[in-house]
């Protein structure tokens, strides 16, 4: 069979490209491969580890279990929109601080599912954010210093009393 | 992964070990097996096209009967290999004298691997389907056979 | 690129993707949220000629109540009843489950007929609707047809369906008053599938079991109901002896398989243990009145 490819429209990170992918590729290849957004990682590719998750229309997904050409129509958001090296968000600036990554290979995925998860949950418990994380793996860490990390970000963006 | 089960054929012992020493009854009553080639005393090649769901794969491999004990035992080896993966596994089958029926005890031991290890979970669960597909038929044919 | 080729369409009315399924057969797959296809796709373990995307058809996207029952529209995905208020008022079994399904990124795209067509035998919503007795509506070119929960599921991810139908959507009866509902399991990891879960309901009027229902994940090739276990909670007494007499029908009748995880015998302890644990609690929540909301 022939490769049959689609043009489509992406919006990611609030920015519309138009790209003509094969209808067999997945979203997390399409955002590294075509868009040069290479903060997205790759690890399982089967939706256990969660290095790949972004938002679609500003809820976390797995980007290995969408092909490209099932995202046009929705908003896309990346690792990449969280913030710059300059200006780390939050969250990003409470896993440093907490030494929260060391390869940071899974780190892009965890930072998508915590900044949505902070925002359904301002002030979480141990357990919530541990079953908040149980969809990613990390290999060099360990988890302790990630849910520190959390919590520590959750106050960080809980609006200051009085 | 070891999987057994017993069934009861309804038949006499002696029609069911004639059927089962047929090879061409038992390739016709074998889910999913396309081509049965015999290649030497006991040993056949054979090409089964297997379909859970989703999940199709052609399996191509050999098929050794390592045991014929009349009317008792019956022992069988496979091996095959798709795309996905490989399946080994090796069969027995003791057939009892239950007069106008005969019940039949049957054990195997399965290895997979490749990317079917990940579904391994569910190997004996389909393992056991086809097996009891297998079973229906021949009791059909003996049926089919005694009318 | 990982899935091999395959030719796309993603209409956007059901009566084109039935017109897909009936000229494409057997190599057609459909695709719904995709947690379950796209590993086997990427895997190369699933190999379908065509992939029919139901995600543009509107028309399957409804949560309804009516006339006792709550239709979910196959393109409904299981966050969306995770969060419902009216799904923990109605079937609040279903509301309890839904949250052991995988991780909130697979339960953002993740829908509850996909699960339920998937048929993995030790997924949750599978022992669900096998519970509260669900109906699935499927259909193809030539009409519909309304399959119970018990007869949909035939093999480990077989289903009642053939090649050319769509279930459209899953019916599940509202809980009668009297009911209370529960839902355990023990899986290695939260997400992970379950080694063994059970699902189940208890009708309770003055203070003993008038009815009851029990269904099993991880336990067999199917999600499976054990009528003689129920029998033993609606004829036992005191509760703690039906309890006893339903976790040994439990341990008695269930044959799951070993695998890497576990093995049958920890699992058919599991069952008992898990029996007696969602019995007590769905009792209770009978007997409270809360149906199975969670406080």
């Amino acid at each position: 069979m022939r490769e049959p490819v689609r043009t489509i429209q992406l919006s990611v990170n609030g920015q519309a490209s138009t790209v003509t992918v094969p209808v067999r590729k997945t979203l997390a290849d399409v955002l590294r491969e075509e868009l040069r957004l290479t903060g997205t990682h790759v690890g399982c590719e089967q939706g256990v580890c969660g290095a790949c998750t972004v938002w679609l229309d500003g809820e976390p997904v797995r980007s290995c279990l969408l092909l490209a050409v099932q995202a046009e129509g929705h908003q896309v958001t990346t690792v990449e929109a969280l913030g710059t090296a300059d200006h780390l968000h939050p969250v990003q600036q409470a896993f440093w601080e907490n030494h929260g990554l060391q390869c940071g290979f899974c780190t892009p995925g965890i930072l998508m599912t915590v900044v949505a998860f902070l925002r359904e949950h301002p002030a979480p418990s141990r357990e919530e954010i541990r079953e908040a994380l149980a969809g990613h793996l990390c290999r060099c860490t360990g988890y302790q210093n990630i849910v520190r990390a959390v919590e520590d970000a959750a106050r960080r963006l809980r609006p200051a009393r009085g | 992964m070891r999987i057994e089960g017993n069934e009861t054929l309804h038949a006499p012992r002696d029609r069911v070990w004639a059927l089962l020493d047929d090879p061409q009854a038992l390739a016709g009553c074998t889910p999913g097996l396309e081509e049965l080639r015999p290649v030497g005393p006991d040993e056949f090649e054979a090409v089964l096209s297997i379909g859970i769901a989703a999940v199709r794969g052609t399996y191509k491999g050999k098929l050794r009967i390592t045991e014929r004990t009349p009317p008792l035992r019956y022992g069988v080896q496979v091996e095959g290999s798709s795309a996905a993966g490989f399946v080994r596994a090796t069969g027995v089958l003791e057939l009892e004298d239950q007069g106008v029926q005969t019940g039949v005890r049957w054990s195997g031991d399965v290895q997979v691997g490749g990317a079917l290890t990940l579904g391994s979970r569910m190997i004996p669960g389909i393992a056991r389907m086809l097996a009891s597909q297998f079973f229906q038929c021949l009791d059909r044919k003996l049926q089919e056979g005694a009318a | 690129m990982k899935p091999q080729v395959f030719a796309y369409h993603d209409p956007s009315s059901v009566e084109e993707a039935l017109e897909l399924l009936a000229r494409h057969g057997p190599g057609a797959k459909v695709l719904a949220g995709g947690q379950s296809l796209l590993p086997l796709l990427n895997l190369r373990l699933a190999r379908p000629e065509v992939l029919v995307d139901i995600n543009r058809i509107d028309s399957l996207d409804y949560l309804a109540e009516e006339s006792g029952w709550l239709r979910v529209g196959a393109r409904v995905r299981q966050r969306w009843v995770e969060r419902d208020p009216a799904v923990r008022r109605a079937v609040p079994l279903l509301a309890e489950a839904v949250r052991y399904v995988g991780h909130v990124q697979i339960r953002n795209r993740g829908t509850v007929c996909g699960s339920l067509a998937h048929a993995d035998p030790a997924a949750e919503l599978p022992a669900v609707a096998v519970a509260v007795g669900a109906r699935m509506v499927a259909r193809s070119r030539a009409g519909a047809r309304e399959i119970p929960a018990e007869e949909f599921f035939t093999g480990p991810l077989s289903t009642a369906l053939s090649p050319d139908e769509l279930l459209v959507e899953a019916r599940f009866p509202c809980s009668p008053p009297g009911w209370g509902w529960a839902f355990v399991e023990v899986s290695n990891r939260h997400g992970d599938y379950a080694l063994c879960a059970v699902a189940a309901g208890v009708c309770v009027a003055d203070g003993r079991v008038r009815d009851a229902r029990l269904a099993y994940a991880g336990a067999g090739p199917v999600p499976v109901r054990l009528p003689q276990a129920e029998t033993a909670l609606r004829e036992g007494w005191p509760l703690e002896d039906a309890l006893r007499a339903a976790c040994s029908e439990a341990r008695r009748l269930l044959e799951p398989e070993a695998d890497i995880h576990a093995s049958a015998d920890f699992r058919r302890h599991l069952a008992g243990v898990l029996t007696e644990r969602v019995v007590r609690l769905a009792y209770r929540r009978a007997v409270d009145g809360a149906g199975g909301a969670r406080a």
